[in-house]
């Protein structure tokens, strides 16, 4: 098992040699010149030269990306071009805030998706079915900004129930400790910080969430019905297992394995960032700023972006991976005796 | 079951520890700091959210963009420059409502007759938000460090701000003196700028490489706190400072990238004031009980002709295809009332604008024979695919909108639109008959919009128009002194541009912003900036 989880963290290594490769030779292939974009409108053609000098962009590209590669193993993912910060000073300055937010997204997404797929399959074309798919459907096809405006329009501007956007009052910001503003809140025992953050985040995680909710609600709904329809199931009931039992045992645990993976998944896209809702919540995540750095072609800046959302990529799979086992006693990893 | 307990628990640790794991990965070339928290931060958090005075004593910025970074000298974006603005101040300002410079940290200077020194009188007693003297050391140090040879190469405007100065003397603690290697008079317009102007603490320059790019000190109303990358900057009043003291306690700038919810915001009451507004959400923002700001900008956006084309190397084929454009209506359609028809290449409140300077009128008919007589039946436009600060309505639509003029005139006009980085690169390689493009005034001197027509660069003078004589009344007019003979000869020097039919001025942006019913005081000024440490809340 262990020998499992350790050859598959191995695996990071080609993955991430891999994706360097791929960005770093996309961005230098399609982005515009950085350089006029880094100088502004006055930069003189003495100045863009001694700057893509100083920044080793007149070299072969092969050389340039060696000398990536080599910081990069060092754990120098580089100096932006546009805020001439360090990389990983700027990734960890948002990516509490994205981790924050995606981790409340998938457990909204999660409760309520399970909850509805498992009530819709166990009363399957009821009226309590057709509404919770039409709920589904409605979550997958709504577009993510048009749903959060119209959340902040109806719970802050009409019924001024909750800020329009925002993680926290910054007034009441608790000391930075590890970033995510529920954590440090609570670490400073700031019980009014602690509210604060929490329903800042509220509407983003439910805009952000929905799409999940409604992929998560589909797939328990119809794995559900399969299992419900299994042998075993007939036979417990026979059995006078009672229902409970029978749905909430047997069947959701042996419906659980794909709708594991959908959310492993699901959460890993989330912790890429949330483009749409981090826009319309002014959600200082990495999405918005992923999405600036290409923009303003700031090569190191994209680069170590998408290093670390590769990374995170092959670990929750990992993770998802190895919570099969934990589901299906019957999935082992390792060659070793089953115990 | 109990035999795999422990696996969600390692799952979830591997996903959150992955953060952790970057954040341990600290670069080993640089030593940037976390934003400070300082002594200060202590002192704005005590107000409580909804307290009746707390709330009064914190006055919120909505703006669209997280600064680059707060060193002026590294800058070169809006964003930054209105938080440099509260923090820092420069040897000069402008007026607030206009471009005239005025004393700051200068109390007085003087030129020399050949127009060469510049000899500041400093104010004293003045200190940094660091404790530390501004003094004319201090002047020298930030001078010096943008200029060759310590000068780096990603100092954006130091070249332009001090690209004229030899060196700088200091002649007592008090009193500073910068020689100029040729006569410049836009160069006092250039110590009132926001960027690379604005005088920053030595000791904090000297401290640490590149803090000041999250971690200003200047001498101004307001002092740096803190800044949430992506979320907000935070500044409180500088009790120590030498001038009338801030009215408003806290200042937060707040980043709110989608327009519709940054107004959103506004109505709510959740921010005093915004920025990044164009014409479909000003009834929105009045509908919700607010104020709209609304002031001339210090912008041009315009249409040039590729001069070196055969097509349009003849005034008389450009002035043709001029007379077929209806200036006045494309402006009130496309910017509906919030972009000023351009009559001039100059802003009206820039020294040297003439009213009585007149470009090509519309006239369909003239325009046809003009365009048969030349031969122009097709022309090739390029256009950006997105707003900009003079066009809110894209390069792409107001390109469309002259297609449609040129379709009445039997022109056929072929549009390329690209992204704006992309487009400056075709803009460069000059591939096109007719492009379209802006300026944004830095200065407020009339040299920094009318020399575009002088410059060799064709990424400034996209219509690559070469004219000795209007070269030479460019670099004369730089060296005159201030006054009704400068103004004059850039009067004249409109004329001459728009006889030639060089350009086609469109329009000139208007400066809105949202504010709050109970919110007065603040200056908005015409380069874009705002000033809030008179700024008050009811």
């Amino acid at each position: 098992m262990l020998t499992y989880a350790f050859k598959r963290i191995l695996w990071v290594i080609p993955v991430m040699i891999g994706v360097s490769l791929i960005v770093f030779s996309l961005m230098r292939v399609f982005s515009p010149d950085p350089a006029p974009i880094v100088l502004g409108q006055h930069a003189t053609q003495e100045a863009t030269d001694a700057w893509r000098a100083e920044k080793g962009l007149d070299e072969p590209v092969y050389v340039q990306y060696w000398t990536y590669l080599t910081g990069a193993v060092h754990g120098d993912l580089g100096v932006s071009y546009y805020s001439n910060t360090a990389v990983a000073h700027e990734i960890r300055a948002r990516f509490p805030a994205t981790i924050e937010l995606a981790v409340a997204a998938i457990i909204f997404a999660s409760l309520v998706g399970i909850l509805l797929g498992v009530l819709a399959a166990v009363k399957k074309n009821s009226l309590f079915d057709a509404a919770s798919m039409l709920v589904a459907l409605v979550g997958i096809s709504i577009p993510i900004f048009w749903l959060g405006i119209m959340m902040i329009m109806l719970f802050s501007g009409y019924l001024h129930l909750l800020p329009t956007g925002g993680r926290i009052n910054v007034l009441l910001e608790p000391p930075k400790v590890t970033g995510f503003y529920l954590i440090d809140s609570l670490l400073a025992a700031d019980w009014a910080a602690f509210k604060d953050a929490l329903i800042h985040l509220i509407l983003p995680a439910l805009t952000l969430g929905m799409y999940s909710m409604a992929i998560i609600t589909r797939m328990t709904r119809s794995t559900m019905l399969d299992t419900l329809n299994q042998d075993y199931i007939r036979t417990g009931r026979a059995k006078g297992i009672s229902e409970v039992k029978v749905i909430g045992k047997h069947a959701l645990r042996n419906s659980m394995i794909p709708v594991t993976t959908v959310i492993g998944l699901q959460f890993g896209a989330l912790l890429g960032g949330a483009l749409l809702t981090e826009s319309v919540f002014a959600w200082p995540g990495i999405g918005k700023f992923t999405v600036d750095s290409i923009l303003k072609s700031d090569f190191p800046m994209v680069q170590g972006i998408v290093l670390l959302i590769a990374v995170i990529f092959v670990l929750v799979n990992l993770a998802a991976d190895l919570m099969y086992a934990f589901l299906d006693p019957r999935i082992k990893y390792g060659s070793k005796k089953s115990g | 079951m109990k035999r795999y307990g422990w696996l969600p628990a390692l799952g979830l640790a591997l996903v959150l520890g992955t953060g952790l794991l970057l954040a341990g990965c600290n670069s080993g070339t640089t030593t940037t700091t976390a934003p400070a928290v300082g002594g200060s931060t202590t002192e704005s958090t005590a107000p409580p959210e909804t307290g009746g005075n707390a709330a009064n004593d914190t006055f919120t910025y909505a703006q669209g963009a997280d600064p680059r970074g707060l060193d002026p000298a590294l800058v070169d974006d809006g964003e930054s420059s209105k938080v440099i603005s509260n923090i820092y101040e420069g040897l000069l300002k402008y007026a607030a409502d206009s471009t005239k410079v005025e004393p700051s940290l200068a109390e007085s200077w003087q030129v020399s007759p050949d127009g060469l020194s510049y000899t500041f009188k400093l104010k004293q007693g003045v200190k940094f938000q660091d404790g530390t003297d501004f003094n004319a050391e201090a002047v020298k140090f930030n001078i010096d460090r943008q200029i060759p040879p310590k000068a780096t190469a990603d100092m954006s405007y130091g070249p332009f701000v001090y690209g004229s100065v030899k060196d700088v003397v200091v002649v007592d603690p008090s009193t500073v003196t910068i020689n100029l290697t040729q006569k410049n008079t836009a160069f006092l317009a250039n110590l009132a700028m926001s960027l690379a102007a604005p005088i920053v603490s030595p000791k904090a320059l000297t401290d640490g490489s590149n803090s000041v790019m999250e971690n200003p000190v200047g001498t101004g109303p307001y002092k740096f706190v803190k800044w949430n990358k992506g979320e907000n900057v935070v500044l409180v009043r500088n009790d120590d400072y030498w001038g009338e003291k801030a009215k408003t306690k806290n200042v937060i700038f707040r980043i709110i990238p989608d327009n519709s919810a940054r107004v959103l915001a506004l109505n709510a009451g959740e921010v005093d004031m915004i920025d990044g507004i164009d014409a479909t959400v000003v009834n929105t923002i009045t509908q919700g009980g607010n104020k709209l700001f609304e002031a001339p900008g210090m912008n041009v956006n315009y249409m040039a002709y590729n001069t070196t084309t055969e097509m349009f190397k003849t005034v008389e084929a450009r002035t043709a295809l001029s007379q077929a454009i209806n200036v006045e209506e494309l402006v009130q359609s496309l910017y509906q009332g919030y972009s000023e028809k351009a009559t001039t290449i100059l802003p009206t409140f820039v020294p040297g604008y003439d009213a009585t300077v007149k470009q090509v009128g519309y006239d369909p008919a003239a325009a046809k024979a003009g365009l048969a007589k030349a031969g122009i039946t097709k022309v090739h436009m390029i256009a950006y695919s997105n707003p900009r600060p003079y066009n809110a309505a894209t390069g792409a639509t107001l390109a469309a909108a002259i297609q449609g003029y040129l379709q009445k005139v039997g022109v056929e006009a072929t549009i390329d639109t690209f992204d704006w980085t992309t487009y400056k690169e075709k803009v460069k390689a000059g591939d096109f008959d007719i492009g379209f493009y802006g300026w944004i005034g830095d200065n407020g001197d009339p040299d920094n919009f009318l020399n575009l027509l002088a410059d060799k660069d064709p990424t400034m003078n996209i219509a690559r128009w070469q004219d000795p004589k209007y070269i030479a009344d460019i670099k004369a007019a730089l060296a005159m002194p201030n006054g009704p003979e400068r103004d004059a000869a850039y009067g004249a020097m409109e004329k001459y541009v728009a006889e030639r039919a060089v350009w086609l001025p469109i329009s000139h942006a208007k400066t809105l912003a949202g504010y709050r019913p109970n919110v007065s005081g603040f200056i908005y000024h015409v380069t874009g900036n705002v000033f809030l440490s008179q700024a008050v809340k009811q």
